[in-house]
């Protein structure tokens, strides 16, 4: 099972100094693309790809463009706990506690915890990966259209319950975040819908102009209301790293959002994303106190940021494997390679063994890299709340607007920024939680699909949900799930009545 | 009199001076090569592929710029109203989005009026092949299948594209009811075609062919007039006796209208001498994308026939257009 021959040849090809070097290049790019907002790795990757043909060997090539990958999503959390803006999908449920720990001066804890997390959890997912590829990629094939919708019917039910205070509230938001991904072009047949006459409304909304928009913009605008003493980002700072305790609770969060990642982030598509959701659900439920989840729980920031780095580095099972990039990153790697004159898929491990387990083993040293290179960030980025709110809200703003317009070159995304800013304000001030609603913009599409897609191979039948064996459990725990917290809201207010009473 | 025609003689010339020297200049700056497609697709990889050995023949570096989403339409928008000095080139002329899609809608610009073709570097033949599990061994098998059952499921990249078009016409030409599965993409159909989801689909050859070598999938035809080259051992339809000959997806270069002519001839050359270049043409091989270059006028003739194909295809199998 484990291919100990393969993963010494790897490590040789990977201490490399040439490969070593670029592998530290494409941590510390990748760390830097995920700090700021606006271009992505996946960008980044398409940039450098012109310079990647350059470099004499492929497998030099890839492991800078993985580096980038990876650590991406280790800077992602950085702006989701100081700023609250998450720079990615997966790092929308960072926000939640991670933001909260900021507010109550424990930025550091929770941006080192984020850290040792994504170590922990990146370089759990590369044990599974060098383990048991293979057999993982035959099984994420049995999921079809009936398994993803019943999977995205989990995660929106996930999403609205996700800080609980009220599912109605979380509900509402989830609808609308799946009106506003409905804008833009039919995922099936590729007509124009819901675009009211506006040309750029047909490609659909950005994700990242509407999480700026959402959380960035309407943060500012919401601590605008309070004086400049009582503002959040002035708060003393406490400690600068995670405290013993703070290790002792997040442990098994880890080991749980990094198996949970591992396994959702072998599905094409928003394996990233639903593992995160999945995840915080998960520490919630097991918690001895979740009342403290939504109000800064070092669990809340543990499991998530774990999750979506082994999600990350599961998702290469697929291309390596299959030859199927699940997401834009490994898309463009999936590129670099054909453009290398190698195909991704069953016969990599064949035919080309020195990329399959160079590419392995880089990412073990890299994940060592990101985590020796994030924890003395954290001191660094701790410094940058010390700075005055007055002067830090107009930089955000700048960097918003900058990051938003560098995505599509467009001035209309910054006027969607600036419109969903506002709504993001009146929704907090209402206290709905804009989390479900971002969750569903992203699930959204994907659900639709797969559900077209399914009552299409069972023509028109909706059994096709519950008879397929995968599907009908996610269906089933589904059910359970809800009728659970119906259950559990009766009891309360029954109690609650009961006290009146 | 004279004076007028001497004065726009002198005028006409002045203008065709200009315009060559400027030719003569060019290229004078780096040349963008829009995809407006995403990355590590068929035609971002065709794309990226030309870069590579570019540098050999060019004097400035092409850049491979993806404009994607929107179905492929904005990023052609973004060419059309592109200035038309040669230094921004739409790739994928003749995709299904040129070929296909305007039968189905109005699009935001004109074919034939705002762009000005170059050349073609090659055609991706489309190829119908069942999972590896799948009982069918031929084409007769998987249609004696579908003639016993209410229909039969197939997995396609998009909806109205150039796949879904050709086994649509097949299901036609069988006489089996084939309903269409569209996905978010070629890699999205494979993927669900290779898990048994549907009883059959396919792609192009680049898509299908590792799955074919490592017994994922079993292609049993293709689509076009003669047997495609990357594949050569799988019949074409007509040899199964099913009347099915599509373009599949066709990649060209065009670019704006009202680019000079010396331009568009430099292109053409230069494209044409990467055409054959060895390297070139191994990249090619090994992606499973088999070189086809016609030069402008031989492809212009070209375009139009498979449209015009398309176009009644969409009569005859009656899909709703708008």
């Amino acid at each position: 099972m484990f291919d100990v021959a393969g993963l010494w040849l790897g490590f040789q090809i990977a201490f490399s100094p040439v490969n070593l070097l670029w592998g530290l290049i494409g941590c510390v790019l990748g760390t830097a693309v995920g700090v700021l907002p606006g271009l992505g790795p996946a960008a980044t990757i398409a940039l450098l790809l012109p310079i990647s043909m350059k470099m004499g060997s492929p497998v030099t090539a890839i492991i800078l463009m993985s580096g980038i990958f990876y650590g991406a999503m280790y800077g992602g959390s950085t702006t989701s706990i100081l700023l609250k803006i998450p720079g990615e999908a997966a790092s929308v449920v960072t926000c939640i506690d991670g933001y909260e720990m900021a507010k109550q001066g424990r930025a550091g804890p929770a941006l080192g915890i984020a850290a040792i997390g994504s170590f922990i959890a990146g370089t759990i997912g590369l044990i599974g990966l060098t383990a048991m590829a293979p057999p993982l990629a035959e099984a994420a094939l049995k999921f079809g259209p009936a398994e993803y919708f019943s999977l995205t019917v989990l995660g929106l039910l996930l999403a609205t319950y996700l800080t609980g205070d009220s599912p109605l509230k979380g509900l509402t938001m989830a609808i609308l975040g799946l009106m506003l991904g409905c804008i833009g072009l039919d995922p099936l047949s590729g007509a124009v819908r819901f675009d009211f006459g506006v040309a750029d409304l047909q490609s659909n909304i950005d994700f990242v102009t509407l999480a700026m928009g959402l959380f960035g913009v309407g943060e500012i605008l919401f601590s605008l209301e309070k004086s400049e003493t009582a503002s959040i980002l002035t708060t003393k700072i406490k400690n600068v790293f995670p405290t013993l305790a703070d290790l002792a609770r997040s442990g098994w969060a880890m080991v749980r959002g990094s198996v949970i990642g591992f396994l959702v982030g072998i599905l094409p598509g928003g394996g990233a994303v639903l593992s995160s959701l999945i995840s915080y659900a998960v520490e919630k439920k097991v918690s001895k106190h979740p009342e403290e989840f939504g109000h800064g729980a070092i669990e809340g920031v543990a499991g998530p940021e774990s999750a979506n780095n082994a999600a990350a580095s599961s998702s290469f099972i697929p291309l390596l494997t299959l030859g199927i990039p699940g997401n834009a990153s490994t898309a463009m790697i999936f590129a670099a390679l054909l453009i290398h004159g190698i195909t991704p898929g069953p016969f990599l491990l064949k035919e080309h063994a020195d990329v399959f387990w160079g590419v392995v083993a880089s990412m073990y040293i890299g994940n060592v890299m990101l985590l020796v290179l994030n924890l003395p960030l954290v001191g660094i980025w701790v410094q940058l709340l010390r700075v005055p709110y007055a002067f830090m809200a107009p930089l955000i703003m700048v960097l918003t607007l900058v990051g938003v317009y560098s995505v599509n070159n467009s001035v209309f995304d910054i006027w969607v920024m600036l419109v969903m800013g506002i709504f993001g304000y009146l929704a907090r001030k209402l206290k709905f939680d804009l989390g479900p609603l971002l969750l569903a913009f992203v699930l959204g599409p994907i659900m639709e699909r797969s559900l077209r897609q399914a009552l299409l191979i069972s023509n028109g039948d909706f059994a096709i949900f519950f008879v397929r064996p995968i599907s009908g459990a996610l269906m089933a725990i589904a059910i359970l799930f809800v009728t659970y917290n119906l259950w559990a809201a009766r009891k309360e207010k029954r109690k609650a009545q009961a006290k009146a009473a | 009199m004279h004076k007028r025609i001497w004065t726009a003689l002198v005028a006409v010339f002045a203008v065709v001076a200009a315009a060559t020297n400027a030719a003569a200049a060019y290229p004078e700056k780096p040349i963008q090569l829009i995809v407006p497609y995403g990355a590590g697709g068929s035609t971002d990889v065709l794309a990226r592929a030309i870069a590579q050995v570019a540098p050999k023949y060019f004097s400035q570096p092409l850049v491979v710029v993806n404009k994607p989403g929107g179905g492929a339409i904005p990023g052609r928008v973004d060419v059309a109203r592109s200035k038309a000095d040669g230094y921004t080139l739409l790739f994928g002329w003749g995709s299904g989005e040129d070929l296909v899609v305007p039968h189905q809608r109005p699009l935001p610009y004109d074919l034939f009026k705002d762009f000005e073709t170059v050349c073609r570097m090659s055609v991706h033949s489309i190829v119908l092949a069942v999972p590896a599990a799948s009982p069918h061994k031929t084409l007769a098998d998987l249609v004696k299948a579908g003639k016993s059952k209410e229909y039969t499921t197939a997995s396609v990249s998009t909806k109205g594209a150039s796949v879904d078009i050709t086994f649509l016409l097949f299901g036609k030409a069988a006489g089996i009811k084939v309903t269409t599965i569209p996905g978010a993409g070629g890699a999205d159909a494979i993927t669900k075609l290779v898990g048994g989801h549907v009883d059959f689909g396919g792609g192009h050859p680049s898509e299908v062919l590792p799955h074919i070598k490592a017994v994922r999938l079993r292609a049993l035809a293709v689509a076009l007039d003669k047997r495609d080259t990357s594949i050569p051992d799988v019949p074409t339809f007509r040899e199964a006796g099913y009347d099915v000959v599509t373009a599949g997806s066709v990649k060209g270069v065009a670019v704006p209208k009202g680019t000079p002519k010396e331009v568009i001839s430099y292109l053409e050359k230069k494209f044409k001498e990467i055409a054959d270049d060895a390297e070139f043409q191994k990249i090619m091989n090994d992606i499973g994308q088999p070189v086809m270059y016609q030069g402008a006028e031989e492809y212009k003739v070209w375009f139009k026939q498979a449209y015009d194909q398309f176009g009644s295809l969409y009569k005859s199998l009656g899909i709703e257009t708008k």
